[in-house]
């Protein structure tokens, strides 16, 4: 298994569990994310902690995977999947607190639009930059512009650069900021064993009602529109100068 | 009425609104708001050219607003949502007016008090007041001040107060996005409120009301259905038997 669910207690534990490839996601890591997000809620967790093995959270798309793949049929499963998990940590009827420990990057940073609770460190990467590989962010744009308002995802989604655990948590991406990556899934454990205590019936109902008051106006869209450009001419293009030796990019 | 539970003052261009049930530190009563609305309906009713432009809201006494007062609520039969949509028609009618409205939080706004502090379009109050929403934590869902808050704060960081309850205090307040003007200290805070409003009350009387209504056009403040929806949810909850068990273990020790 490369991404583990296990309950401590009353919280759920998800864990990408791909450290050697900075948890790079393949299509069958997402759906042992959405299985294990279920089967958690069915045993009775009344938080879901997620985080990554290794150096940092989640550095997006294997991307080895989808060059292998000229027909795209990898890269939809990954939107596909991708869009799944979001909407299954939205949906939970518990809190979810992700740690997003050293980086977030792409595919990985989308992941934290489903979250309700972010964590980070002052220097973590974090950012979107698809539109480098031909990708349209477009399956979690819905997601991370109502998280932190249209302007972060103007600027986050369409500049390729990344900005810092800081800078996401001022644009309101990341809600708890910490100084170091070995703080970040301490601070994590403690809200999530934190809100474990309080009475389930009152965050569902919370939970619920913030789903419904901030629901993004295109949500059923957004992957629609990514699926519509993959397998395109420019995503192969692209994929293959960004995961070329770097010695001979121009 | 023998006792005005809300007062209101007119000043020339400012005018200020004061909760006033200092021994309850104005908890939120259906009488209090009762006389909330009446005091809102004198403003609504004054001449459009001899209106005030800004409106101070603020708290007599130990507190600006300690939240609802669902104790004197929890045990009548139907009160429980006749309060909580009075506040959501409230919340609603002050955000209607032309007056911009500043929060000036005197020591405490909790659970309902801090909703209508973000229903204010300023908010002002010192670093060591105590602000928040600890409704999850009693059992209860504080939905009636949700999108006052989400429209306040944005909705990732309205998910992080709502969904984990608690206080904080004014500093965290204003880091948090809920306060727009933080002053070290108590003793500070009326020069500081007055300062805002006399600054506002220097723009234009037909510019500001428009530039107001504009934005509550853009961010749908005026939405009364969504706000009644809100109070309802609210009100569904409170009506759980684990919630009033809860609430009344926590009265009994207070």
């Amino acid at each position: 298994m490369t991404v583990r669910h296990e309950l401590n207690g009353d919280v759920g534990v998800l864990t990408l569990a791909r450290p050697e490839k900075r948890n790079a996601l393949t299509p069958e890591m997402l759906i042992q994310f959405t299985e294990g997000v279920g089967s958690l809620i069915d045993r009775g967790a009344r938080v879901l902690l997620v985080t990554g093995e290794g150096r940092v959270f989640c550095s997006g798309f294997d991307l080895a995977l989808c060059i292998a793949d000229p027909g795209g049929d990898t890269m939809r499963s990954l939107l596909t999947g991708l869009d799944t998990a979001i909407r299954v940590m939205r949906e939970a009827p518990t809190p979810v607190v992700l740690a997003a420990h050293g980086a977030a990057i792409a595919g990985g940073c989308a992941m934290l639009g489903g979250a309700d609770v972010v964590v980070s460190d002052e220097q973590a990467k974090l950012g979107y930059p698809v539109v480098r590989i031909g990708v349209s962010p477009a399956v979690s744009a819905p997601f991370l512009t109502a998280q932190g308002g249209p302007a972060a995802a103007r600027s986050r989604m369409l500049d390729p650069g990344l900005t810092t655990g800081r800078g996401a948590f001022a644009s309101g991406w990341v809600q708890e900021l910490v100084a170091t990556e070995t703080d970040v899934l301490p601070r994590a454990s403690e809200i999530a064993n934190e809100l474990a205590t309080k009475p389930s019936w009152a965050i569902t109902a919370t939970k619920a009602l913030l789903n419904d008051l901030t629901t993004p106006p295109h949500g059923g869209s957004g992957l629609a529109a990514s699926l519509a450009l993959t397998g395109g001419s420019e995503e192969r293009e692209l994929l293959a100068r960004a995961m070329a030796p770097k010695d001979h990019n121009p | 009425m023998t006792t005005d539970l809300a007062t209101l003052i007119i000043d020339g261009p400012i005018a200020t609104l004061a909760l006033n049930r200092p021994d309850a530190r104005n908890a939120l009563s259906i009488p209090m708001l009762k006389t909330m609305h009446a005091r809102l309906g004198e403003l609504e009713a004054l001449d459009k050219d001899d209106r005030p432009l800004a409106l101070i809201v603020t708290g007599e006494g130990r507190a600006f607003c300690a939240g609802m007062d669902l104790k004197a609520v929890l045990h009548e039969e139907g009160a429980p949502p006749r309060l909580l949509t009075s506040l959501a028609d409230f919340t609603v009618r002050l955000r209607k007016l032309p007056q911009i409205t500043i929060a000036k939080v005197n020591r405490a706004a909790i659970g309902g008090g801090c909703g209508l502090t973000c229903a204010c379009d300023l908010s002002v109050t010192h670093a060591d007041a105590k602000l928040g929403f600890p409704e999850v934590d009693l059992g209860v869902c504080p939905a009636v001040v949700a999108p006052w808050l989400v429209r306040k704060v944005g909705p990732g960081r309205a998910r992080r107060v709502l969904l984990s309850g608690g206080t904080f205090d004014g500093a965290r307040a204003s880091e948090l996005g809920i306060i727009d003007h933080v002053v070290p200290t108590l003793d500070d805070l009326d020069g500081a409120a007055a300062d805002i409003a006399k600054r506002i009350a220097s723009g234009g009387r037909t510019a500001l009301a428009a530039t107001k209504s504009l934005l509550n056009d853009l961010d749908g403040s005026g939405n009364l259905d969504e706000a009644r929806r809100c109070a309802t949810i609210s009100a569904d909850v409170l009506a759980r038997e684990d919630a009033r068990a809860m609430l009344t273990k926590v009265f009994a020790k207070a």
